[in-house]
């Protein structure tokens, strides 16, 4: 089976954001750009699915500035993809999704016969989960969201899927696009050696298109960080009843939880 | 130029390093220091994630790391533990004698055992009556035919309850002191290998400290480290190459035990504000953070002089003793900022001290440090 596992650089979760000049995006100077979260698990399924179909290649594809692109496919040959490839483009850390989707789906083109492409079900940073539909779309690929378990039989896959108050089975054939649902299969940890050859590991470069006028063209307009939190409010009292008192005015009339 | 930044290849090791610190080792840390218990599941994943045999060469299935590399590791896995640290670097300290003195036999048939597979290896230096005095081991070695037999004991020695190797210096001839020492490697599995109970100790309670009895023990002259008599400066050129890491294991401890403090003192309040806000806590803060990142660039200095192929003698010294010394001072001033709670168990801090004390022990005591600092200085002045 051929893999592809698209990845987005995404900002550091220590990371402290502020607004670029313009106020539209976060300032990525200074910021470190990891593989995290959805996309972690998304890999982690790749490498599931081909120890279980011996002779499947996984290939990860990212989006971005080199330095952004970079560390995350290494990361994910580190973990075991088998090749990597980067779309250069300098793009904001907000790029329009649909047209992140056309690039993408332009980079699967060129690896040739794939028969599954996964993405996380969204990024941990700006949370859209738009590119995985979209670039199947531009693949001309089904696309399934929301699924965990993934098992491939026969040329066939397997999986579950989360919706609300139950959990649907699916079985899907090949090719197929596919948008993972959280973290469920605890991703593994790359070693030390792996890490090390990662670092020497080729990058295949593909130079982004030129900007596609019929590909969306959303543009974030503002970018503000969320107010700082309120400090506590702390309730002094001599009594529990007066304790409780005060609290339940204080729910009802300053957090106006009840009516 | 000299370059202070950290390469992306040493960044992403140092990442791997601090996540294996933080999601593997911290969680268990306060529990092993209670109960003493030595983790071996927490060591068997260092093993399996490349992070416990560090300098040996990628040929025999090591990690092959320069020591500023290493450095980077054992601070960020100090950070989270000192004794699961000490264990998880005793293999580096033992097999260390076997890749500067061992032939390129005994280097394949010692150490690819020890990268393929999960175990320990322990060095054997140190005696009831010879600490710093390497010079004066009692231990006997006693060429009969084609092998040496062993008698003597070995004392505080770190993983020695659960390795399977020791490497051990012992003399052939009392009388020649320093020049009588010569190195062995013993597998525990010899007859008349006694090992002795995991000691009680004050910090690094993760991990494990005991004796080693040598009972007419028979050893093959193929397990002697280059020749009669080489083992004493086998163990001083070791000791060139690992005393830096432990400069880096007491920067770690210094920084956590100054995070603790810094959050503290934001937090707790006294007289109507929190305590970062009072001069005298800012000034402790301020001597602390000194500390540790003088403590941090001694450290790399000393590693990177040795990297680029310097003896490194006089840099690692100067980083081991300080740097040990900074975790002592930085971790009784995040005690004194936490006040009667830093005093209390159920908080992190007086175990950074306890763990702390150690480092300007082990590895060539602070005093030795210092005799080989001016040593060192004289000798350039002379």
């Amino acid at each position: 089976m051929e893999i592809v596992v698209c990845v987005k650089p995404v900002p550091e979760a220590e990371s402290r954001l502020r607004a670029n000049g313009a106020g539209t995006a976060f300032d990525p100077e200074g910021v470190k750009f990891v593989l995290a979260g959805y996309d972690e698990s998304a890999v982690e399924q790749a490498l599931l699915l081909k120890q279980a179909a011996p002779g499947s290649r996984v290939h990860a594809v990212a989006l971005g500035p080199p330095g952004r692109t970079d560390e995350v496919l290494r990361a994910s040959i580190a973990l075991g993809c088998d090749s990597a490839t980067a779309v250069t483009a300098d793009v904001p850390a907000f790029h329009d999704p649909v047209a992140t989707a056309r690039e993408l789906a332009e980079a699967v083109r060129g690896l040739g016969k794939v028969d599954l492409v996964l993405f996380g079900k969204h990024a941990g940073d700006d949370e859209e989960g738009l590119v995985g539909s979209a670039a199947a779309e531009a693949l001309g690929l089904p696309f399934v969201g929301f699924v965990v378990d993934l098992r491939h039989d026969a040329g066939r896959l397997r999986f579950r899927r989360s919706v609300e108050r139950g959990e649907e089975t699916w079985e899907a054939p090949l090719p197929l696009a596919v948008g993972l649902q959280q973290a469920w299969n605890d991703p593994r940890t790359a070693t030390l050696p792996a890490i090390l050859r990662s670092r020497k590991a080729p990058i295949a470069r593909r130079a982004s298109g030129p900007p596609d006028a019929a590909a969306g063209s959303s543009v974030a307009e503002r970018f503000a960080l969320p107010p700082p939190r309120q400090g506590a409010k702390m309730i002094e009292f001599k009594s529990p009843q007066e304790a409780a008192e005060k609290l339940v005015r204080l729910l009802r009339e300053e957090a106006k939880v009840f009516p | 130029m000299v370059d202070f930044s950290l390469s992306p290849d040493a960044e992403s090791l140092r990442d791997l390093a601090r996540k294996f610190a933080r999601t593997e080792m911290a969680p268990h840390a306060a529990e092993c220091d209670r109960t003493s218990r030595f983790p071996e599941e927490i060591y068997r994943k260092a093993h399996a994630l490349g992070l416990m045999n560090l300098n040996v060469p990628t040929e025999y299935g090591g990690s092959g790391l320069g020591l500023f590399e290493q450095c980077l590791i054992v601070e960020e896995l100090a950070y989270a533990c000192g004794g699961m640290t000490t264990s998880t670097i005793a293999n580096c300290l033992a097999l260390e004698p076997i890749l500067l003195g061992g032939t390129p036999e005994q280097q394949r048939r010692i150490l690819s055992p020890f990268c393929s597979a999960y175990q320990l290896a322990a060095f054997c230096l140190t005696e009831p009556s010879s600490g710093s005095d390497a010079g004066a081991v009692k231990t006997r070695a006693r060429r009969d035919g084609d092998a040496y037999v062993l008698d003597g004991e070995k004392c505080f020695i770190s993983n020695a309850p659960h390795a399977s190797l020791y490497t051990v210096f012992a003399t052939v001839d009392p009388g020649l002191k320093h020049r009588g020492v010569t190195a062995f490697v013993v597998p525990r599995s010899t007859e008349g290998v006694v090992v002795g109970k995991d000691e009680e100790k004050m910090g690094h309670r993760a991990s494990a400290t005991g004796s080693v009895r040598f009972e007419r023990v028979r050893v093959p002259a193929s397990d002697r480290l280059q020749g009669e008599g080489d083992g004493f400066s086998l163990a001083m050129r070791t000791l060139d190459q690992t005393r830096t890491p432990i400069g880096a294991l007491a920067t770690g401890i210094a920084q956590a035990a100054l995070d603790h403090a810094a959050r503290y003192a934001l937090k707790r309040e006294t007289f109507g504000k929190p305590i970062a806000e009072h001069q005298a806590i800012q000034i402790k803060l301020a001597n602390m953070t000194q500390a540790v990142h003088a403590a941090r660039l001694l450290t790399w200095h000393a590693a990177w002089t040795i990297d680029r192929g310097g003896k490194g003698t006089l840099e690692s010294s100067i980083a081991k003793c300080f740097a040990s010394d900074a975790a002592l001072h930085v971790a009784d001033e995040a005690i004194q900022i936490f006040g009667g709670y830093g005093y209390m168990k159920e908080y992190p801090v007086e175990k950074l001290l306890r763990d702390a004390k150690l480092t300007q022990i082990y590895e060539g005591a602070n005093e030795i440090q210092r005799l080989v600092t001016a040593r060192e200085l004289l000798r350039a002045y002379s």
